[in-house]
């Protein structure tokens, strides 16, 4: 890998109260490096709600209009009329979610946001659980890991909810995946999303969490990078809703990446073998489409 | 080495070579006949293959060859002292290049009529061209160092050297081959002898099949150079091909020409039989107990059989003439070390190259003249007390490699001393890709080939600006101001140590702050 041309500015100060190693500020700061300093976030409640602390002194350069768990998409479409109406059409807004408030809190608020086809970029980083209130389970948990609430032996045994293809279903203008080990395709992925301008846009970022997942904080990006590697989180883009694009093809067995994290200690070889098993018929079914 | 594979990928040349003539004087030449131990430590290897580095070496040392680059030598200011060195092999012509580099004044004094040694009298023509060696000695003559030629040293004039410089190197190698002592040796020719006397443009006539006695780089190379005459070649040899102290590179290529070896075999006695010579020969069995890394052989039974052989060569080995045998370890003034032995008489004394190597190699009689230069500095400048342990301060690797850019003070002494192994590096970031720069004798790579080469190296322990560190800091506290390098915020890092995990080639560290 060369060194690619990765914008210089950053929207984001030092400071931020986020955790050693914490996967969601760098998603973060690619994020607003792609979107410049024109843009406002809209952000329910999430960890980035404590990060960025209170006005005047957030860790963001840009305005953050916080709102209720609910919310995100809803407030996001009526800050988008508000600034329309004012003729300034040239601001993003953008909602920064977590999973929680993506996909189980906020979902109504974007499925109608989505089918009324919003003019702004939603934006979930995914760290898997409801982190900041102390690692419960959300629908974006995986099979296998443990939360305080799938404790011990009764670690989660659904599947992650797909979300992409449920926006993909809603016929989005623009949804993609992304990983923060992969800068330079998630900065090009939020550098289209805005220039998609006019409709719904959703990307769908790995965010890896050292708390919740129980591994060192220096491995946040190497474990990031490892679940595109492995194929259990695929880069990939949806136009749309039906034209396909995948971005990475994966070459490691799921293992590897299961094995580095603390919520997947306690399962067994056989457990991984069926973990392996969901990946591999989840990538066959994405190919498909392709 | 990593910095100078970095400059390279990015074709500064000029750069590059300036920073390996700080510690190597003949890139040209061992870019030809080094056995580039460093390839078998190259971290790539764990990857696919290791770099290419004496390939690049090459391409670089001849880029100045070709007068395409004119580097810079740093030197230091005359110090106004004047260093005798006996031999102009590449021990003694290091010695003095160093020396000089130091700011001494050097005359070498040299038996034979040209400069060189073994680079000029002992290695064949297809494998090390004349022009080479003269060229680079040519650069160290340029740096003022004198080279006196025809002038043997005998004892008396030791003595006189003694008086009027301020030290001595001697570096007079091992040029007195070593004898049989079996009946008929006289019928055989000597293979040093023979290589310099091809050197100079004079292929006796000789009659295949021909047998080399020996086991040495001087055998093979004998063996070759006859071999590539169209002659049938076997080489006889006491132990086995794996004892054989000539290198693998060499044995290797010989074969590929045809070049047979018998292995196990000592020579008994040579007869004359007409037009040509009866060799005998005695079987030899391995004795299963390793003496100094080799397994011993001894006579496997009393049977003898022969052959017959248009001619025999002898090349078991050399030794140094009696003056230049380096004085018993215990002696009290005495300082041994790993590439050469100092002597503290009432001036310095140093004995290198082939006279202390346990390895008679070009790298380590390099090695050793740079040694000596140091140990010559050191003893001028703080005395003779505790040498081998400052000498450490200069250790780079595991090895006894010195690096002279240390010793200078320069940039690599501020750099850590952690010797990066093949699990430090982050391979997420290197995917595999085979060797581009194939070795061949008779070609130089080029400059596309040598470039993409280079660049194939990890850069171990060194930053190459990739900038991961910058890229992935959650906290945006790794900055870099314009134009200057970058530094990590201590004030608002959490040391998440990500930007060390990212850094592909372990140039970063993650250290415990002293309570």
């Amino acid at each position: 890998m060369k060194p690619f041309d990765i914008p210089q500015n950053d929207y984001m100060y030092s400071g931020h109260v986020g955790c050693p190693g914490c996967g969601a500020a760098i998603a973060m700061k690619f994020a607003l490096k792609a979107l410049g300093e024109k843009t406002i976030i809209v952000m329910p409640a999430c960890c980035w709600g404590v990060m960025s602390g209170s006005h005047p002194q957030t860790a963001l350069k840009v305005p953050i209009l916080h709102t209720a768990f609910a919310s995100g998409a809803a407030a996001a479409s009526g800050l988008r009329a508000a600034l329309d109406m004012r003729g300034d059409t040239e601001t993003t807004v953008m909602t920064w979610a977590g999973d929680g408030g993506t996909f189980d809190i906020g979902f109504q608020a974007l499925s109608g946001a989505v089918e009324r086809n919003e003019d702004f970029i939603y934006a979930c980083y995914d760290n898997e659980a409801y982190m900041n209130t102390g690692v419960q389970r959300s629908s974006a948990t995986p099979a296998g890991a443990r939360t305080t609430t799938t404790p011990g032996k009764d670690w989660k045994r659904t599947r992650k909810k797909n979300i992409v293809e449920a926006l993909a279903a809603h016929r989005i203008t623009y949804a993609a995946t992304a990983s923060i080990a992969f800068p330079e395709d998630m900065i090009l992925k939020f550098k289209k999303a805005k220039s998609l301008k006019g409709g719904s846009r959703f990307i769908h970022i790995f965010a890896s969490c050292p708390t919740g997942w129980r591994m060192p904080s220096e491995m946040s990006v190497k474990i990031a990078r490892l679940a595109v590697r492995t194929n259990l989180f695929p880069l990939y883009e949806v136009e749309e809703g039906v034209r396909y694009t995948l971005n990475y093809t994966g070459d490691r067995p799921v293992k590897d990446y299961l094995k580095l994290q603390g919520r997947f200690a306690h399962l067994t070889d056989q457990d991984m073998d069926a973990i392996q098993k969901m990946v591999d018929e989840d990538w066959k079914q994405l190919q498909k489409k392709i | 080495m990593a910095r100078i594979e970095r400059l390279i990928g990015r074709g500064l040349y000029q750069q590059a070579l300036e920073c390996l003539l700080v510690e190597n004087p003949f890139p040209a030449v061992c870019g030809r006949v080094c056995y580039h131990p460093c390839e078998n430590s190259c971290n790539r290897a764990g990857l696919d293959c290791a770099v290419a580095i004496n390939g690049i070496e090459r391409f670089l040392g001849d880029e100045a060859l070709h007068g395409r680059i004119q580097p810079t030598v740093f030197r230091f200011p005359p110090r106004g002292k004047k260093i005798a060195v006996v031999g102009a092999g590449p021990a003694g012509l290091s010695a003095a290049y160093f020396l000089s580099l130091l700011g001494y004044g050097c005359d070498v004094f040299e038996s034979r009529p040209e400069p060189g040694g073994v680079l000029r009298w002992g290695i064949p023509s297809y494998r090390l061209p004349e022009d080479v060696p003269a060229w680079e000695i040519r650069r160290i003559q340029s740096m003022g160092v004198q080279i006196h030629c025809n002038a043997s040293v005998s004892a008396d004039f030791l003595e006189d050297l003694c008086r009027s410089y301020s030290g001595v190197f001697i570096g007079a190698g091992h040029g007195k081959s070593l004898t049989m002592n079996i009946p008929g040796e006289p019928f055989a020719l000597d293979g040093l002898d023979f290589l310099a006397g091809v050197k100079q443009g004079e292929l006796p006539d000789v009659k295949g099949p021909v047998w080399v006695i020996g086991g040495g780089n001087t055998a093979v190379d004998v063996a070759r150079t006859l071999a590539r005459s169209g002659l049938g070649v076997t080489i006889a040899y006491r132990r086995t091909r794996s004892d054989m102290p000539a290198f693998e590179q060499e044995i290797e290529p010989a074969m590929a020409e045809g070049v047979r070896i018998m292995e196990l075999v000592s020579p008994v006695r040579i007869e004359k039989q007409g037009g040509s010579y009866r060799l005998v020969l005695q079987k030899m069995k391995s004795t299963g107990e390793k003496v100094r890394g080799r397994m011993g052989a001894i006579p496997d039974g009393t049977d003898v059989f022969s052959i017959t052989a248009g001619q025999v060569f002898t090349a078991i080995g050399a030794g140094p003439a009696d003056l230049w045998i380096p004085p018993l370890p215990g002696d009290a003034r005495q300082i041994p070390l790993s590439h050469c032995t100092a002597v503290v008489h009432e001036i310095p004394l140093v004995y290198g190259g082939d006279l202390t190597n346990s390895r008679k190699s070009i790298p380590d009689a390099v090695a050793s003249g740079k040694q000596a230069a140091m140990v010559l500095d050191l003893l001028f400048t703080e005395g003779k007390h505790d040498i081998p342990e400052k000498l450490k301060a200069f250790h780079v690797g595991a090895g006894p490699s010195l690096s002279m850019e240390m010793y200078i003070g320069g940039e690599r002494k501020e750099r850590s001393r952690r010797v990066v192994s093949y699990g430090d590096i982050n391979t997420d970031y290197f995917p595999p890709r085979p060797r581009v720069l194939k070795s061949s004798e008779e070609n130089t790579a080029g400059e596309d080939v040598a470039v993409d080469e280079a660049r194939r190296c990890f850069n171990c322990g060194i930053c190459n600006d990739c900038d991961n560190c910058r890229v992935f800091c959650p906290e945006v506290a790794v900055v870099k101001e314009d134009g200057s390098a970058r530094r990590i915020d201590m004030d608002y890092c959490k040391g998440c140590g990500i930007c060390v995990v990212e850094c592909p080639r372990c140039a970063m560290d993650l250290e415990e702050e002293p309570v």
